[in-house]
């Protein structure tokens, strides 16, 4: 089957499959920046005190992880309108990235906090620091360290998921496949020039996973 | 300077862990709190500085009244030192900045000003060759010694001791009391939670005695060692004088 691969097929649309690349990576890199801020914004209200702030990052997170991304996908290409918000399909598809995978990184974050000794909280409260400065200079950089690989895991899982837009026509690395599939009647050459342009990012992703354990060290600790 | 006024403190509905406390240290005093694992020694100091909440009575700490709802906790714990048992050292930071990181971002003192002045505290303590070191490459006896730098470079009007030496190498129990007895010196005002009878009577002015939640007896060191009223009392201090 991949002996009688049409190669002629792939390297005639190259350069929509590397437009296609790029956009991928294009709307992970900003589905995942805002899934970052999304999801440390969601978990500092999920850890601090006040109920009435805690009860809807709570709800934020619950709703996300019991549903699938393409009914949320839908939701906001279909909601959104009719709220009388019109966005481009591109970034509708990008906050759907960032509001979905917001809500897992929001729990990685917990569990790297929740993972803290609470002397290192009881320290920091008994020399006045305020709730805000004890996260940033004590809880949070001891926090994020343990997380940064779970975290890469989340970014690849939100690589793939961004074939999903395909479905609101985002012109991306899945849709350009399917193009080929289309236009060319040639699903398999397809499917493979996708697939091949999946797996670099997943390695490039690899690599920087890699290359942070090998390097990462805690100060102090040999 | 600290006044508990007939405090009690549950945990849940059921464990009364501190029962009708009445304790007055004044400026300047050093008084050392002793007694049986669970008497509820650690609760007591923990509540200076508000680590425990209480549910009755009254405790006032340098003019904050700690049982007011909306008790200016921060900055009371601006003046009041806490060194914990296990040392809670940040141990992403160095010594230095372990001492420095909270005159510079709660007293708002210029990163020079707090390097100096933590220079000195680590000096004094006898680290000043270890500044650059993490937590982890310290020995317990000295994280102990940057903690009470840490919490002196904030130049606390208090110092609360819970339990300082527990956790240490009897070798190093004693680097950690000449500091603490040098403080007590200087006429800072001290709460020390501690099974350290010789650093009792050496330097505290008051020993006060507890077991279970309630404080049994307390005394001047010399009357207390030498001549206890209680059972409870003369019992615990056959245990913790005689091996």
């Amino acid at each position: 089957m991949l002996g009688n691969l049409n190669i002629r097929v792939i390297a005639d649309y190259f350069p929509a499959l590397w437009q296609g690349f790029l956009n991928t990576l294009m709307l992970s890199g900003l589905g995942f920046a805002g899934a970052m801020i999304l999801g440390i914004i969601a978990c500092a209200l999920t850890i601090q005190p006040l109920r009435w702030l805690r009860a809807p990052a709570i709800a934020y997170v619950d709703c996300i992880r019991a549903t699938p991304l393409l009914a949320q996908l839908y939701f906001l290409y279909f909601g959104l309108p009719r709220l009388g918000i019109l966005l481009p399909e591109i970034v509708i598809g990008i906050i759907a990235l960032a509001l979905n995978s917001g809500a897992y990184v929001a729990e990685i974050i917990r569990s790297g906090i929740l993972a803290i000794p609470r002397g290192q909280f009881e320290a920091s409260m008994s020399s006045g620091f305020t709730y805000l400065q004890r996260m940033r200079f004590i809880i949070l950089p001891q926090a994020i360290r343990p997380t940064i690989s779970p975290l890469i895991g989340q970014a690849i899982v939100l690589v793939k998921d961004s074939s999903l837009l395909s479905l609101i026509s985002v012109v991306e690395l899945a849709r350009v496949g399917q193009q080929i599939a289309l236009d060319r009647f040639m699903p398999v050459e397809g499917l493979a020039a996708t697939a091949a342009g999946f797996l670099i990012i997943y390695y490039l992703l690899k690599a920087l996973a890699g290359f942070w354990s090998r390097f990462d060290r805690v100060p102090g600790r040999s | 300077m600290i006044r508990f006024q007939g405090l009690n403190k549950w945990f849940g509905s059921a464990l009364h862990v501190l029962k009708d406390i009445n304790l007055d240290v004044a400026k300047g005093e050093v008084v050392v709190v002793c007694g049986p694992s669970g008497s509820g020694k650690s609760t007591l100091i923990r509540c200076v500085n508000g680590l425990e909440p209480f549910q009755e009575g009254k405790l006032v700490v340098d003019g904050t009244d700690l049982s007011a709802k909306n008790a200016a906790l921060r900055e009371l714990r601006m003046e009041v030192g806490f060194v914990f048992q296990q040392f809670n050292l940040y141990p992403h930071k160095t010594a230095l900045e372990n001492v420095t990181l909270a005159p510079i971002h709660v007293r708002g003192l210029s990163k020079a000003e707090a390097t100096e002045r933590g220079k000195a505290l680590l000096a004094k303590v006898g680290l000043a060759d270890r500044m650059n070191n993490y937590p982890s490459q310290l020995s317990g006896g000295q994280q102990q010694r940057v903690a009470i730098a840490r919490s002196l470079c904030m130049q606390p009007k208090i110092m609360l001791f819970d339990e300082p030496t527990s956790a240490l190498d009897p070798e190093m129990i004693n680097e950690v009391l000449d500091v603490m007895v040098s403080l007590a010196k200087e006429g800072m005002t001290m709460m020390v939670v501690t099974h350290e009878m010789g650093f009792a009577r050496k330097v505290a002015h008051r020993v006060v005695f507890m077991d279970q939640g309630a404080i049994v007896e307390s005394g001047e060191p010399a009357s207390f060692f030498g001549n206890p009223t209680h059972d409870r009392t003369r019992d615990f201090l056959s245990k913790v004088l005689h091996h």
